[in-house]
C-alpha cells in the first residue's frame, strides 16, 4: 500500500490508483475533469484536473493519469492550482458559442458547472469566434455541433475501447480540430446513443430528445429498464406525466454507464396515452373494481381447472401477491409468459423481459408445450398468451394496462400499471435482484397492481414495502442479493 | 574563432552519399568491430557515450549516454531505435545537411547503437518535404543491406538489426518524440504523456530509444576515438562539435560547423560576414523559434555551449541561429512565429490548443492597429496559462518566444497601440 497526503489528509491506496481517483473514492474530493471518464478510460488532453504535487507549483500534474506515490504531497486546490483551472476554463470557453439558452445540455452540463465553480465570470476574449461545422446529422439518432464541442474525445474512445468500432474521429488540427464521421457513413453502432450522455457539453444531442423539454422542468426517478432481462440502470424522465427519455445510471454489476439505443427509446412504449384501461370491466361494461374483484372469485371458484399466466414484467412483489392469492383459492397451475427480441454479446440478452429469474425463483413455470384443457385463464400483466390456452375456456380474465384484441373474449377485465409506474423488485438475468421505482403516475383508476390480489386475499398489507421483505426472505441467498446502484 | 569539421568532415567529398565512397574513407569500420565485439560490451559503449559528454542535438540537450541506460535490461519485448528526422523547427536545417550529403555515417550509427540497446530495428522517421533526403537515406539503406551490413544474423554476429525508412505526412508535431511514435505507428500523432517514458514503454509498446540525426551521427566518430577524443572537445561541461544553422540578415547564411564554445558574435562577424547591408543587429533568436530572444549586448557575451547560454536565460535548442536585423519589425517578428505555432499545434491539449490561435489574433490586432495596452498583460496572461500545462512542449515552446520578445521589445508593441502614449488602458477596442 502508498500512503500520501492530499490536501493535508493522510490516505492509503494500492499501487496504481491515480490521484483523482483517491481523491474521489478516499476523501469525496471531486477533481474537475472532462475528457477523464471511469469507463472509458484516460486520456489526460482537457487539463482542467491538474493537481501541485510535491509543491512543484510550475509543472502541474494531470491527477486522471498521475499514479500515487508514497510519501506524495497533493495539493487539489492551491493558488496555483486554482489559476490553472481557470486558465483552462477560460480556454474552453472563448471559442464556445455561449448558446446555453438554446442548448439542450443546459441544467445538466460540466462545462456551465465548471464555470460556475472554477471559472472567472467574465470573459478577456474580445476577438471573433471560431466557427465550425454544426448540426451535423452523426445518424439518425445523434447531432453534432462542433461549435460546442471541447475535443475530449470521449465520443471517439468510446467507440473505440468499448464498442471496438472507428465510426467518427478527429478531424483536422490544432484549433481547427473537430470530430467527424468516419468515411462508412452514419455511426451504426446499436449503443451510439450513449455517446450524448458521455458528451461533457452540447455537442452531441439525442435527436430524439432534443428541444423536447428543459431538463429543470422534469422529474426524474432512478429505476431499471424493462427492455430485456439485463435491467439496465436508469434514470427515466419525465414531463408532466409523459415520459421523454431514458438515460443509463452506473451500476458497474450490471450495466456500468451503458445501455442500448432500443431499450433508451423503449420510453415511448410506456406512454399509453388513451390506449390506457381505467377501472375495471365486466362482460365489456365498466364495472367497479370491487365488484370486478368479486366476479372474478365467483369464477374461479374452487379453482380447479384455471391456471394462473403472469407476465415477467410483473415485479416480484406483484408476483408473490398473485401468488399467495392463487395458492388460497386453490389455483395450482402458475405460468409466466415469455418475449424475446435479438441479444447480443455486450447487454442486450434474448428474454425482452425485466423479471423471468424472479418469476421463476418464485415458482411460475413457462408455459409447457402440451398444455392441459383448462376451464379458466387469470392473465396478469402485459404478456402474450398462446393461443392454445384460450380453446375451450369457460372464462378469461385480463389485468393489464391496455385494452388487447383478446379483451371482447375477457369475462373480466382488470387495470395495471406499465414497468415505468410499478415500484418493487426485478431480478436480472445474472440473479441480481434490483430495486424498481415508479417514474410516473398512471392517473385515477388504475391502483397498484399487488393490491388487486391483496383485496382478492382480504389481506391488509399497508403498502409495497411488506411484501418486498416477504421477496427478500423468499428469494434469499445470491439470487435475492439486492444491490443498491449507485446514482 | 575556429570551425571544425567531425559530422561535416565528408559533406564535400564528391559523390559523398556512396557506400563506396564512404567505406573507403573508413565507414562502416567501426561497426563492423561493435559487431564482433572488439569494441567492448554494449554496457561498455553505455558508458563510453556518457563519459563522452555527448547530448542529444535534437533541442533538449540531454545526455544520449543517460539516456541509453534507461532502456531496462531484462523484459521479454523487442527493442527499438528511432531516429529523429522530422526537423522541423523553424530556423533548423542541420540534419538535412547530414542526411543529403553523409547518409552511410547516420546509418553506420544507426547500427552501433542498436547493437549497444539491444534494438532489432532502427526506424529513421524523416518528414515528407525531404524529397532529397528520403531519396538518398533510401538508397544508403538499400547499399547497406546489400552489404550486408543489416539483416539476421548480421556478419555472423548472432544479432539481428534492421534499418527501415519511414516518412510523415508533413506535422511539427511528428519531432516530438512520442508522436513520432505515433506516426510510426499510423494512428493520429497526438503526443503521448509521460511516463511512461518512451526508454520503458514506446514504440508498440516496447522498449524505445529516439534520438536526433545528427545525435546518431556523432556515435561512430564517438565509438571510433573514444570518449576522451569527445569530451575535449569545446565546452568542458558541454562538448562536441556540432552543426549550427545560422539564418536571417546576415550576409553568409548557412550550416557551420564549430566546437561549442564559442562567441557568438564572433561566429555571425567572422563566419557568416557579418549584417547584411551593414545594418545593425536587432536581435538573435540562438536555438530555433522555440527559444528566448537575445539582445545585442547579450549577443556579444554569450558562449554557444548549454551553461553559457544558460546565463542569459535561454537555450541552444536545436542550434537554428535567427538573426535580426534593425529593421526587423517585432510585432511582425513574433505574429509569423506564433502563427507557425497556432497552425502546427496538434490539438490535444485544451491550452495549446485554444491559446496559440487566441495568441495570433491579439497580435494580429495590436499589428492592425487595434491593440489595447491590456493585450499585453493579456498576451503575458494567456502564455502563462499555456506553460507546462500541457502534454507535451510545443506550447512552452510557443510561450518562450512569445513572452521573452513582449519583455525585451515593449516598446514596439506599445508603439502600435493607438493611444498608448496618453497612458489609456483601454483603448481602441476592437
Amino acid at each position: 500500500m502508498i500512503t500520501l497526503t492530499i490536501d493535508g489528509r493522510q490516505v492509503e491506496v494500492a499501487p496504481g490508483t491515480t490521484i483523482l481517483e483517491a481523491a474521489r473514492d478516499q476523501l469525496g474530493i471531486e477533481i474537475p475533469h472532462y475528457c477523464y471518464h471511469r469507463d472509458i478510460g484516460i486520456d489526460g488532453n482537457c487539463r482542467i484536473c491538474l493537481v501541485e504535487v510535491n509543491g512543484n507549483s510550475a509543472k502541474l500534474a494531470i491527477s486522471c493519469k498521475q499514479p500515487c506515490g508514497d510519501k506524495m504531497d497533493v495539493q487539489t486546490a492551491s493558488p496555483a492550482v486554482v489559476a490553472a483551472r481557470k486558465g483552462v476554463m477560460e480556454f474552453l470557453l472563448i471559442n464556445h458559442p455561449l448558446d446555453c439558452t438554446i442548448c439542450d445540455q443546459a441544467g445538466e452540463c460540466p462545462l456551465q458547472e465548471y464555470s460556475y465553480e472554477y471559472g472567472s465570470g467574465d470573459s478577456r476574449f474580445v476577438e471573433r469566434k471560431r466557427n465550425k461545422p454544426k448540426h451535423v446529422e452523426f445518424s439518425d439518432k445523434v447531432m453534432f455541433d462542433g461549435e460546442r464541442c471541447i475535443l475530449c474525445t470521449r465520443c471517439t474512445r468510446f467507440f473505440e475501447t468499448v464498442r471496438e468500432c472507428r465510426p467518427i474521429g478527429v478531424e483536422n488540427m490544432g484549433g481547427k480540430s473537430t470530430i467527424t464521421l468516419g468515411p462508412n457513413g452514419p455511426i451504426a453502432d446499436p449503443y451510439q446513443m450513449n455517446i450524448v450522455d458521455i458528451c461533457p457539453v452540447g455537442a452531441l444531442t439525442s435527436r430524439d430528445f432534443r428541444f423536447k423539454q428543459r431538463v429543470w422542468f422534469m422529474d426524474f426517478a432512478d429505476t431499471v429498464c424493462a427492455g430485456c432481462a439485463r435491467g439496465c440502470n436508469i434514470t427515466a424522465g419525465a414531463y408532466q406525466g409523459k415520459l421523454l427519455r431514458f438515460v443509463p445510471r452506473r451500476n458497474p454489476e450490471v450495466n456500468k454507464s451503458w445501455m442500448c439505443d432500443d431499450g433508451r427509446l423503449s420510453y415511448k412504449d410506456h406512454n399509453l396515452g388513451d390506449a390506457r384501461l381505467r377501472g375495471a370491466k365486466i362482460a365489456g361494461e365498466p364495472a367497479s373494481i370491487d365488484d370486478a374483484l368479486a366476479k372474478l372469485a365467483e369464477l374461479v371458484g374452487d379453482g380447479q381447472g384455471v391456471a394462473v399466466l403472469a407476465s415477467t414484467k410483473d415485479t416480484c412483489e406483484e408476483l408473490l401477491a398473485l401468488k399467495t392469492w392463487a395458492a388460497s383459492a386453490g389455483v395450482t397451475t402458475l405460468w409466466h409468459g415469455a418475449a424475446t427480441w435479438s441479444g447480443d454479446d455486450f447487454l442486450r440478452c434474448e428474454d425482452a423481459t425485466p423479471n423471468t429469474a424472479g418469476a421463476k425463483a418464485l415458482g411460475y413455470e413457462p408455459v409447457p408445450a402440451q398444455a392441459p384443457a383448462l376451464r379458466g385463464l387469470v392473465v396478469a400483466g402485459d404478456v402474450d398468451v398462446p393461443p392454445a390456452l384460450l380453446a375451450g375456456l369457460d372464462f378469461l380474465v385480463l389485468q393489464r394496462a391496455t385494452e388487447t384484441e383478446l379483451s371482447a373474449g375477457a369475462v373480466v377485465l382488470l387495470p395495471g400499471r406499465t414497468p415505468l409506474e410499478k415500484k418493487g423488485t426485478w431480478v436480472n438475468v445474472d440473479g441480481l435482484a434490483q430495486d424498481v421505482r415508479p417514474a410516473v403516475e398512471p392517473g385515477p383508476g388504475v391502483p397498484e397492481d399487488w393490491t388487486l390480489w391483496r383485496d382478492l386475499l382480504g389481506e391488509s398489507w399497508p403498502s409495497v414495502k411488506s411484501l418486498t421483505l416477504r421477496v427478500r426472505a423468499e428469494l434469499g441467498g445470491a439470487d435475492g442479493r439486492l444491490v443498491a446502484s449507485e446514482s | 574563432m575556429k570551425l571544425s569539421s567531425v559530422i561535416s568532415a565528408r559533406f564535400d567529398t564528391p559523390d559523398s552519399q556512396s557506400i563506396e565512397t564512404y567505406r573507403k574513407d573508413g565507414g562502416y569500420e567501426t561497426y563492423l568491430q561493435v559487431l564482433k565485439g572488439e569494441k567492448g560490451s554494449p554496457d561498455d559503449i553505455v558508458a563510453a557515450i556518457k563519459a563522452s559528454g555527448l547530448r542529444g542535438r535534437g533541442g533538449a540537450g540531454f545526455s544520449t549516454g543517460m539516456k541509453w541506460s534507461f532502456v531496462p535490461k531484462n523484459v521479454d519485448k523487442p527493442k527499438y531505435l528511432c531516429v529523429n528526422g522530422d526537423e522541423s523547427e523553424p530556423g533548423t536545417f542541420k540534419d538535412r545537411q547530414i542526411l543529403e550529403f553523409d547518409p552511410h555515417a547516420l546509418i553506420e550509427g544507426v547500427g552501433i547503437t542498436c547493437w549497444t540497446i539491444g534494438a532489432e530495428r532502427g526506424y529513421i522517421y524523416l518528414r515528407c518535404e525531404f524529397k532529397k533526403g528520403i531519396a538518398t537515406v533510401q538508397k544508403a539503406i538499400d547499399e547497406a543491406y546489400a552489404a550486408g551490413l543489416f539483416g539476421e544474423d548480421v556478419q555472423g554476429s548472432g544479432r539481428t538489426i534492421h534499418v527501415s525508412l519511414t516518412v510523415g505526412a508533413g506535422a511539427y508535431i511528428c519531432g516530438e518524440e512520442t508522436s513520432l511514435l505515433n506516426s510510426i505507428e499510423g494512428v493520429r500523432p497526438y503526443p503521448r504523456n509521460k511516463p511512461p517514458f518512451p526508454a520503458v514503454e514506446g514504440l508498440f509498446g516496447c522498449p524505445t530509444i529516439i534520438n536526433n540525426v545528427e545525435t546518431i551521427t556523432n556515435i561512430p566518430h564517438i565509438v571510433k576515438r573514444g570518449a576522451e577524443w569527445y569530451a575535449g572537445l569545446g565546452c568542458k561541461d558541454d562538448p562536441g562539435s556540432r552543426l549550427w544553422c545560422v539564418s536571417g540578415h546576415v550576409k553568409r547564411p548557412g550550416v557551420y560547423e564549430a566546437e561549442t564554445g564559442f562567441r557568438l558574435q564572433e561566429l555571425i562577424d567572422e563566419h557568416c560576414g557579418g549584417m547584411r547591408g551593414g545594418k545593425k543587429l536587432k536581435c538573435v533568436i540562438p536555438g530555433g523559434s522555440s527559444s528566448k530572444v537575445l539582445l545585442p549586448d547579450e549577443v556579444a557575451q554569450v558562449t554557444m555551449d548549454t551553461p553559457g547560454i544558460r546565463k542569459f536565460g535561454s537555450s541552444l535548442g536545436s542550434a537554428g541561429i535567427i538573426v535580426l536585423d534593425e529593421d526587423t519589425c517585432m510585432v511582425d517578428a513574433v505574429l509569423n512565429l506564433m502563427k507557425f505555432y497556432a497552425h502546427e499545434s496538434c490539438g490535444q491539449c485544451t491550452p495549446c490548443r485554444e491559446g496559440t490561435p487566441w495568441v495570433v489574433q491579439v497580435l494580429q490586432r495590436i499589428r492592425d492597429g487595434k491593440g489595447r495596452l491590456v493585450d499585453l498583460e493579456l498576451l503575458d496572461d494567456i502564455a502563462k496559462n499555456m506553460e507546462g500545462r500541457t502534454v507535451c512542449a510545443l506550447a512552452d515552446g510557443a510561450c518562450w518566444p512569445l513572452t521573452s520578445i513582449l519583455k525585451k521589445f515593449r516598446h514596439e508593441f506599445v508603439a502600435k497601440i493607438p493611444g498608448a502614449e496618453k497612458g489609456a488602458r483601454e483603448v481602441a477596442t476592437a
